[in-house]
């Protein structure tokens, strides 16, 4: 039972330091911030394309 | 002229000693974000944690992702990370969790109140039971009139300020769209682009629609009073969405106005009531009246700290805090006063500890005019790479009065001229408006209080408040000794100025007036004029 209760506790700090790896590799090398950039242009592309009805 | 003492920091900064490295010229982000050493940069990482969990949280709301794809200017809610980045320049200890404290906060503000503009808007979310309980309000509405209105009964919704304002801090192209919309109209490009940019929203109908009503104010210039004219056609015309007009006098100071300005307030409050079905209730506004005297006497403190040879809480996201607090909140919100808490506690903190922004402080500066410092990392840029410390600008420079907050028969007479000297001397417009005396006597005033050797101007080209007094600025700064450091910029309009042409200014004048070499040569031009 004990070794079971560690075997998870591991799995879930294995996982827990997964995470946190992957999570302050984006944040450090602000990788969503660069992948916003690729998107954007994107984005404006569709925006242009809507019809909005103007009016003064 | 004057001069202020030297302060060399004895603590050396922990990580990395050169912000200017981070930044890229084939980027429109920065290449990575700063080392500050394992404590702040965990302490960092945590709040973009945080950031990317209010994001989160917003778009698992099927009608937001709706209304994101509808509006344009919500793609600059991309960037809300970057836009923290650039409030964050070179900060560690205690200035950073200040800067995290308060601007995290006005982020998540401004996120709940897109999701209610979604939640009410007619082509979005069309919750019609909700949007015939809101009132809406422009950008630079103060918004007093609400303050004895249950918050969750009758929601204010002031919709100008996640569609441009806001979104714009984040992204500084964003509202170009709409300039050249409203100027394909005839609009000349001479306004204000602050309010020809929510004009050629209007007229490019990309404001959200919903409200039982709305209620426009007179602030805070000519610009301004054009583009509510557009909006106001628009929504009434239209929309069917009655408005009224808050004609608040401009001479704020003069006493024999504040009886109007009563007056105008009550039939607010009147208009209010009959279109929403909202009752005022005393006790809610007199709830509200003590926290906006907890808010200003945390500001007060905050501003005597500031006085002090170690200021603590400054630059952009110490005015966007007090706009946020002050002008739309009113009171209304009590989480607001956790934070005022939390964020003396850690100026007083800070400055027990002595802590600095930078590693010499040369000058002590006041920042007046028209501010464009939201869409660059202007203030903090100015501490890191001269040591001229921005220890208040204009913005933040409002009402230190108290209100009356005890419900008696007179109080209540009394409550409806405190809400309107708040309104008269709401943000900008107590200084912009109300003659010489609140535009150069007050700074002189201030510059003595604060020991400030520089004035930092900004000259707001398309702003006709205060260009006409530009030759007085140099007379009174001279007489007193104060440099006076001319900024020209354009607001949210780029193309006018670039963020390299305005630190360029500031660069020149330290190195041609001052003799000065910069603290942190890795700052002084950087590539970003083409960065969101």
């Amino acid at each position: 039972m004990k070794k079971f209760l560690l075997g998870i506790l591991l799995k879930v700090l294995l996982a827990g330091l997964g995470l946190f790896v992957v999570t302050f590799t984006v944040y450090m090398f602000n990788l969503d911030m660069k992948l916003m950039t690729l998107i954007a242009p994107l984005l404006e592309k569709w925006y242009d394309h809507q019809e909005h009805k103007q009016y003064i | 002229m004057k001069t202020v003492e030297k302060i060399v920091n004895p603590v050396k900064r922990a990580g990395e000693q050169s912000p200017g490295k981070i930044y890229s010229d084939k980027l429109k982000v920065r290449a990575r974000r700063e080392w500050r050493g394992v404590k702040d940069t965990l302490y960092d990482y945590t709040r973009w944690l945080y950031l990317m969990s209010v994001l989160g949280r917003f778009i698992m709301v099927p009608r937001n992702v709706k209304g994101f794809f509808r509006y344009r200017w919500m793609m600059s809610y991309l960037f809300v990370p970057h836009g923290m980045d650039k409030f964050t320049i070179g900060l560690r200890d205690e200035a950073l969790r200040i800067a995290h404290t308060s601007f995290n906060f006005v982020i998540a503000d401004v996120t709940a109140a897109i999701g209610k503009c979604f939640r009410g808007d007619r082509r979005v979310g069309n919750d019609v039971e909700f949007s015939e309980r809101c009132v809406i309000t422009d950008e630079n509405s103060m918004v007093t009139f609400m303050m004895g209105f249950d918050k969750d009964k009758t929601p204010t919704i002031l919709r100008e300020v996640p569609t441009m304002f806001a979104s714009n801090i984040f992204h500084q192209f964003n509202v170009m769209h709409y300039l050249d919309v409203a100027q394909q109209y005839g609009i000349p490009g001479d306004v204000c682009p602050m309010p020809e940019a929510e004009a050629g929203i209007s007229i490019e109908d990309d404001f959200c629609v919903l409200g039982a009503c709305a209620v426009q104010n007179n602030t805070t210039c000519d610009g301004s009073l054009m583009g509510n004219g557009i909006i106001a056609k628009r929504l009434e015309r239209e929309y069917g969405i009655p408005t009224y007009q808050l004609a608040t006098p401009l001479r704020h100071k003069e006493p024999d106005v504040l009886e109007y300005a009563a007056e105008e307030i009550k039939k607010a409050i009147a208009f209010v009531e009959e279109h929403t079905g909202g009752k005022w209730d005393w006790d809610l506004y007199f709830q509200a009246a003590k926290r906006v005297n907890y808010a200003t006497r945390c500001r007060i403190a905050q501003m005597e700290i500031n006085s002090s040879p170690y200021p603590q809480f400054f630059g952009a996201a110490f005015s966007l805090y007090n706009d946020t607090n002050y002008m739309g909140n009113s009171g209304r919100d009590p989480e607001f006063i956790k934070i005022d808490k939390k964020l003396l506690e850690l100026a007083e903190q800070g400055y027990k500890a002595k802590r600095m922004y930078a590693k010499e402080y040369r000058h002590r500066c006041i920042v007046w005019g028209v501010q464009p410092q939201y869409v660059i990392d202007m203030l903090y840029w100015l501490v890191q790479c001269w040591g001229v410390v921005p220890l208040t600008d204009m913005l933040s420079v409002i009402n230190t009065d108290m209100i009356a907050e005890e419900d008696t028969p007179e109080n209540r007479e009394q409550a409806y001229r405190d809400m309107a000297m708040l309104n008269m001397e709401m943000i900008m417009r107590n200084h912009t408006h109300g003659g010489y005396k609140v535009l150069l006597d007050d700074l002189w005033e201030l510059c003595e209080k604060m020991n400030a050797d520089i004035v930092m101007m900004w000259e707001h080209m398309s702003c006709k408040a205060l260009t006409g007094m530009h030759g007085m600025f140099e007379e009174q700064a001279r007489e007193r000794g104060i440099h006076i450091m001319w900024v020209s910029h354009d607001l949210c309009d780029p193309r006018v100025f670039t963020r390299q042409a305005i630190r360029d200014q500031v660069n020149n004048y330290m190195r041609t007036v001052m003799r000065e070499e910069p603290l942190d040569p890795s700052l002084e031009i950087i590539p970003d004029n083409e960065a969101y």
